[in-house]
């Protein structure tokens, strides 16, 4: 017995403490550890780089998209040549050019661009700049050309909201936007729509994105119209791509 | 004589050499140098430095010429006749010399500046009278108008004097000599 107290005086505490080690051991294996998942999360707090997983995700969203966008575009192009519509404009035959100048007056809106028939380009040509169409090559000299941009007010487009394909036609405003006019009285457009260039477009091919739909004006005279916010940055444009093309007669 | 001929060569030279950059000026947009995406208009610069000290009917010839570079430099594939330049530029020109003959005018920067202020609001307006009387969208035409006469006007008269002092310079001490 004395051996015993003596034992436990002399280690008594010390099994306290284990004992007690071993109660909160024992809590926390039955709670699966939460509060150690809690604590390590804590304190990695300041190591852990959540903008960038977040950036990480969102790129890989990205990817996706453009992969099953690339996927459906070449499903689109096989379908249309088994139906023997051929493509009127092939990436392999564009050229990126260079914007050298804007227009020589305020009155129009054009561009000048660094590269002329020497490259292959011709009045009629199209020029599709970042995010969407940008106009059509009016001027060609040898290694210069003038385009002018869909935003010029005397640039008419043929155009379909991509939704519920309503046929209009696009004036441009000078500014970043243009007016949509439809051919219905009743248009089927709401904002946020998707404006491309339509089928029946001489000028253009169609299928080419131009931009958003802004507003719509329903009892707007003679015809109701929308106000469409260009895809691409027209004062802000460096590089364009152009295709060639010649008009529909 | 070989000097008095090398003068005239040297202002023909300088005369269209500086008309030749003004013209090739004016597609170009350089940072700092633009309102609301509109640039100064060098030509209506350099006319307006010519006419003031020509006779009228020289003046409004320049201003068709002028305008018809101007038109050049600006028509589509579009074979079109209006809108031309020629015609504000014309009035413009011929308005310059008027005013400087009348001796309403003194010839020292705050005037020119003026002037230049004033033939940039009759040129842009020309041209939204013109655009006017072919196209149906007029409440378009005039709303920019507004917008490109005044930006145009504000740019074109403080840049005036960049132009306009070296070469009235020139064509005075070019006059003195010749007398």
């Amino acid at each position: 017995m004395e051996l015993v107290r003596r034992w436990w005086i002399r280690y008594g505490l010390q099994m306290a403490v284990v004992s007690l080690g071993i109660a909160i051991a024992w809590i926390l294996r039955q709670s699966q550890g939460l509060a150690l998942m809690e604590t390590y999360e804590f304190l990695s707090r300041p190591f852990q780089a959540q903008y960038s997983a977040q950036q990480e995700l969102q790129d890989a969203k990205l990817r996706d998209l453009q992969y099953r966008l690339t996927e459906s575009e070449n499903q689109n192009q096989r379908f249309k040549t088994l139906l023997g519509d051929e493509p009127r404009i092939t990436e392999s035959s564009s050229t990126w050019a260079t914007v050298i100048g804007r227009s020589a007056d305020s009155w129009w809106q054009q561009i000048m661009v660094g590269r002329g028939s020497n490259d292959g380009i011709k009045i009629g040509s199209i020029a599709v700049g970042p995010g969407g169409l940008v106009g059509r090559v009016t001027n060609v000299s040898t290694y210069s050309s003038r385009i002018l941009l869909i935003s010029d007010p005397t640039s008419q487009v043929g155009a379909i909201i991509s939704r519920t394909r309503q046929m209009g036609v696009l004036r441009g405003q000078t500014q970043d936007s243009a007016v949509l006019e439809f051919f219905e009285r009743d248009p089927a457009v709401k904002p946020g729509d998707i404006v491309m260039t339509s089928p029946f477009s001489t000028l253009f091919p169609p299928g080419i994105p131009i931009g958003r739909v802004r507003s719509v004006n329903i009892d707007k005279q003679p015809a109701p119209e929308a106000i469409v916010e260009f895809s691409a940055p027209m004062g802000l444009l460096e590089f364009v791509k152009i295709y060639p093309f010649t008009a529909k007669e | 004589m070989p000097n008095s001929k090398l003068n005239w060569l040297l202002s023909a030279l300088i005369t269209l050499g500086s008309l030749l950059i003004c013209l090739l000026a004016l597609p170009t947009r350089s940072p700092g140098m633009t309102l609301m995406g509109i640039g100064p208009n060098w030509l209506l610069i350099w006319l307006v430095a010519w006419s003031l000290n020509r006779p009228v009917v020289i003046a409004i010839a320049a201003g068709i010429a002028l305008g018809f570079l101007q038109d050049a430099m600006t028509l589509t594939d579009q074979i079109q006749i209006v809108p031309t330049h020629a015609v504000g530029m014309a009035i413009a020109g011929g308005l310059t010399a008027i005013l400087q003959k009348q001796r309403y005018i003194q010839e020292d920067f705050i005037s020119v500046a003026l002037i230049v202020f004033g033939m940039a609001v009759v040129v842009e307006t020309s041209i939204a009278i013109q655009l006017t009387l072919i196209s149906r969208d007029i409440s378009t035409i005039w709303m920019m108008q507004q917008r490109i006469a005044l930006s145009s006007a504000i740019l074109s008269s403080l840049w005036s004097p960049v132009l306009h002092f070296p070469l009235s310079r020139w064509w005075r001490r070019l006059d003195s000599t010749e007398k």
